[in-house]
Formats: C-alpha cells, structure tokens, sequence
C-alpha cells in the first residue's frame, strides 16, 4: 500500500509538471494555431540554463530558476516575432519552421552543453515522511508546491486580468477581438513567451528530480501534446487534468508493468481518447 | 465626423468599391442599402481597417485613418455591432461587456457605461453571468450593442442588425436604435430592411455594384419609385 502511494505521488508530481508544460501548447494552439514542436527543446535548454547559472556561474538555484525561466522568455518572445509572425494565416509554414527549429535547438543543445544528463542542484535536501507511510524527497515535495503556485497563477492570469481575456477573446474570433481594441499583435507576442516561459518553468522545475538531455527533447514535447490532445483542446482545466492522468498511468505503470515501456501508455492514452472521445475530455464538440 | 473621400476597395483582385463618397456628421443617423453583394459588408470593414483602400482616404474626427489596422479604429472611437453579431460565445454576458470596454479611455467607465447599457436592455442584466451562446438571437443581439456602446463610441457601425430576427424583435432593437440617437450617438446603419432603416435616419445612400447610386434625406429616398420597387417591395 503504502509503495503505491508513492509511486501515485510521484504521478501526482509529474502530473502537475505536465499540466504547466502543456498549458504552454494549449495557450499557443488557442490564440495562435500554431503548433510549436520546438517546446521540449524550450523546457530542456531551461534546465540547462538553471545547470549553468548555478553551478557554472555560481547564482543560488532559487535566483537560476527564475532566471532560467525568464530567458526562455524571451527566447520566446524572439520566435514569435522573427519566425512565427511572418507566417500568420498559413498554419503549414509555421508548422515546418517550429519542426525545423525544434532539430536546430536539440543539435545546438547538444553541441553547447553536450550529450551528458545534467542535473542542476537541488533547492533542499532531506525527505518528509507523509501520513507515516513513506519518505518522500523535499525536493519533490517543494517541486511540487511550485507547480500548484504556477497553476493556481496561470490561471488567475487567464480568467481575471486584461491579459487573460483578450487571449480568450482572440482564440474565440481574433477579428472581432481586434475589434474591440485589442492589438493581437502585442497579445499573441506576449502568449509565445508565455507558453515558452512555461515549458521552461516545467524543465527547470523536473531537472532537478529528472536531470535534462537534449535528446529528451521530443519525448516531453510529445507527452505535452498528449495532453492537450487528452484534456481537450483550449481547456486549461483539460491540462491539469490530463497532465495528472497521464502522469499518474506512467508512473503507476512503469512501477507495475515495466519502466521500459514508460511512454507506451501515454500512447495508449492517447489512441483511446482519439477513438472514443476526440474533442478530449474538456474540449468542445464541433 | 467621418468622412469618406472616392476611395476603391479590393478584395484580393476583385475590385468591390468603386469611388465611393459619402459622410456621416454627428449626431446623425445614416442609412446605407443595398442588395447582396453591393458591397455593403466591405465597406463598413474598409472603415474598421479590415480592408485597406488601394485609393482615397477615410477621415474620421479629419484624421486619415484608411491604412490603420482595426484595433488602433476602435480605441480611435469607432465600435460596430457586425452581421451576425460574432459576440464571444464561450464568455459570460458580462464578459463580453467587459471586452467592449477594452480601449483604455473606456475602462475607467466601466461601471457607468455599464449600467447604462443594463437600462437600454434590463434582460442582460439578469442574464449576465450566463454564457453568451445560450442566449436567443434577440439577446445576442442586444448583447453585441451593448458590446459595442460598453467602449463609449463616437461612431457606431449597426450591420444587418434585423438579420434573423423576428419583425417583434427587430421593432424592439430600432426602438432601442431610436433611443440612442436620441442621447446623440452617431450611427451607420447599413441594412437589407429598407423600410425600419429609413424610418429610423435621416440620410441615406443607395449602394449598387460598389458604387453610391443614389442619395438623399430618408423621407425622399422612402417616397423613391426605384427604391420602393428595388427595396421595398411595394
């Protein structure tokens, strides 16, 4: 029993690391229609930024996450308005250069900080005994409580500020949203750094736990479309949802079935809701 | 207040505006009519900066505004209620208030703009923290009004504003058409439904084939023999 609590905690984890790095797909897909593949290749150079920022040149972890997550930021920024904005209103364009793009950042990745896992240090050490049960890893424990700090935000930013409607308002019909004065080119910017910013916040909060490769890069950005695909495109609560399910089945499966079939499941998933549900569990039917 | 000077409009190599003049002063209501495909659609989207003229200039408040895109138009303080309504389905009523007052000098208002608009149509009201695409056509309808006074216009585009509506709701819009232009709001009505358009403006232009083919106060172009034959079906 108390094995398969913690390997459903650390689905729990996963699961709400998931949901930030798929709301970053679902907030570009939303306003932008524009798939961007290049988003593991975004969450593993996170965590490699928060590598080198602490251990390379010495910041504290807690000033290298930020940081990290910041720079993506602006990476983010940069691709929007060199890459992806000449191709607005043609979905296939966008689609091949972020695909390009995604080969080009994992080979920079590579050549740059070479083919080693790294792992950046942790916050804090120790572990915690839950409900008397297990131990269970600080480090998880407060990943896992940013995370939540990162939801409960993003959320927040979508359903109450300024920001947060005009982006709903743009992904429901963006000439009428323009029509009511809202500039999408500045909103649909600031969206691509955002989504950007969160697959960053994502790898620089795992690379911790699970230190970052740049040949994971396609595995996370898979699992994030899953999710998307899973929760329903355009719900942010299909994200949350979705990530916690998809991570929970992965864990619970690799314990119980075989680490080696890790991302079959996800697959599996993914098929399912495909067949019988293809609007996703939140989404809307059209 | 708006002034349009002979501009040609394109939509991609179909010319669909042919020199096209007309004026709107304040405090006025104006009528344009026309049949399917005269143009009506492109020109209210050439003044919101969808379509861009390829000549000619469109002034409003004596500033040129042809070649601004759409969201610098609004915050300028034009607002339209489009064909179809297009009100943000997915977003409460009150939300789609809320967007209305998007523009940064309509925001500190909010709260007044929107309590006048709650008392030109009281349903929204009770309706507001419904979604919007639950509402009926009607509702909708007032909604996309309401939407688009909520930034404080100074020029009000109404498109095809009786469009799928019953004649019981569309009297009730023009009565609530009648009350606005009564508190001075500046308003193009570009309409299929000659008849309560007329009655409710004071000018208006006949569009034909991208063109004005005609022009003239409401009461003479109501007593027209071509208009009555062509748009009124009497």
């Amino acid at each position: 029993m108390a094995e398969f609590l913690m390997y459903f905690t650390n689905g729990l984890v996963i699961g709400v690391i998931n949901a930030i790095s798929a709301i970053g797909v679902s907030l570009i897909v939303g306003i932008m229609r524009v798939i961007n593949f290049a988003h593991g290749e975004l969450y593993i150079f996170a965590g490699y930024f928060s590598y080198h920022l602490s251990l390379t040149f010495g910041l504290s972890p807690i000033l290298a996450m930020p940081l990290s997550v910041f720079f993506i930021f602006l990476i983010g920024i940069l691709m929007e308005r060199l890459l992806i904005r000449p191709t607005y209103g043609d979905e296939m364009y966008s689609l091949i250069i972020t695909f390009v793009l995604s080969i080009v950042l994992q080979n920079s990745a590579l050549l740059i900080f070479g083919p080693y896992p790294n792992k950046p240090p942790a916050l804090i050490s120790g572990s915690t005994q839950i409900f008397g049960l297990f131990h269970y890893g600080n480090q998880r424990l407060l990943s896992f409580g940013i995370s939540i700090g990162i939801l409960l935000f993003v959320f927040y930013l979508i359903k109450k500020t300024w920001f947060g409607k005009s982006v709903r308002a743009i992904s429901q019909d963006r000439e009428m949203a323009s029509l009511m004065g809202i500039d999408h080119w500045r909103i649909n910017m600031i969206s691509f750094g955002l989504g950007a910013a969160l697959a960053g916040s994502a790898g620089v909060i795992i690379a911790p736990i699970f230190p970052v490769t740049p040949t994971g890069s396609s595995a996370i950005s898979l699992t994030a479309f899953v999710v998307v695909v899973l929760g329903g495109m355009g719900s942010l609560k299909g994200c949350v949802v979705g990530g916690l399910i998809l991570g929970i089945l992965e864990n619970l499966g690799a314990a119980y079935v075989s680490t080696m079939y890790r991302h079959i499941f996800a697959f599996i998933i993914l098929i399912l809701v495909l067949v019988f549900r293809p609007w996703g569990l939140f989404g809307q039917k059209t | 207040m708006l002034e349009i000077k002979a501009i040609d409009v394109f939509r991609g190599e179909a010319q669909i505006l042919w020199n096209l003049q007309m004026k709107v002063e304040k405090g006025e209501v104006v009528t344009v009519l026309g049949a399917n495909g005269a143009g009506k659609t492109t020109l209210v989207e050439s003044i919101l900066g969808i379509h861009h003229p390829k000549k000619g200039e469109i002034l409003f408040m004596d500033e040129e505004i042809s070649q601004k895109p759409p969201y610098l138009i609004t915050q300028m303080g034009i607002s339209c209620v489009p064909e179809g309504r297009r009100i943000f389905k997915e977003m409460t009523v009150y939300e789609n208030l809320e967007m209305g007052a998007y523009p940064a000098k309509a925001r500190p208002l909010l709260k007044t703009t929107q309590d006048w608009v709650f008392s030109l149509f009281p349903i929204l009201k009770e309706r507001r923290n419904q979604i919007a695409g639950t509402l009926s056509g009607g509702e909708q309808q007032m909604l996309a009004i309401g939407r688009a006074l909520m930034s404080r216009p100074m020029l009000l585009l109404l498109d095809e504003l009786s469009l799928g509506l019953s004649p019981k709701i569309t009297k009730g819009i023009y009565g609530t058409i009648r009350k606005l232009h009564q508190e001075g709001v500046t308003m193009l009505l570009i309409e299929q439904n000659a008849t309560m358009a007329l009655l409710h403006s004071q000018r208006g232009y006949i569009l034909e084939t991208g063109r004005i083919a005609l022009q003239g106060s409401s009461q003479e172009l109501l007593g027209n023999e071509h208009i009555r034959k062509a748009y009124l079906g009497m």
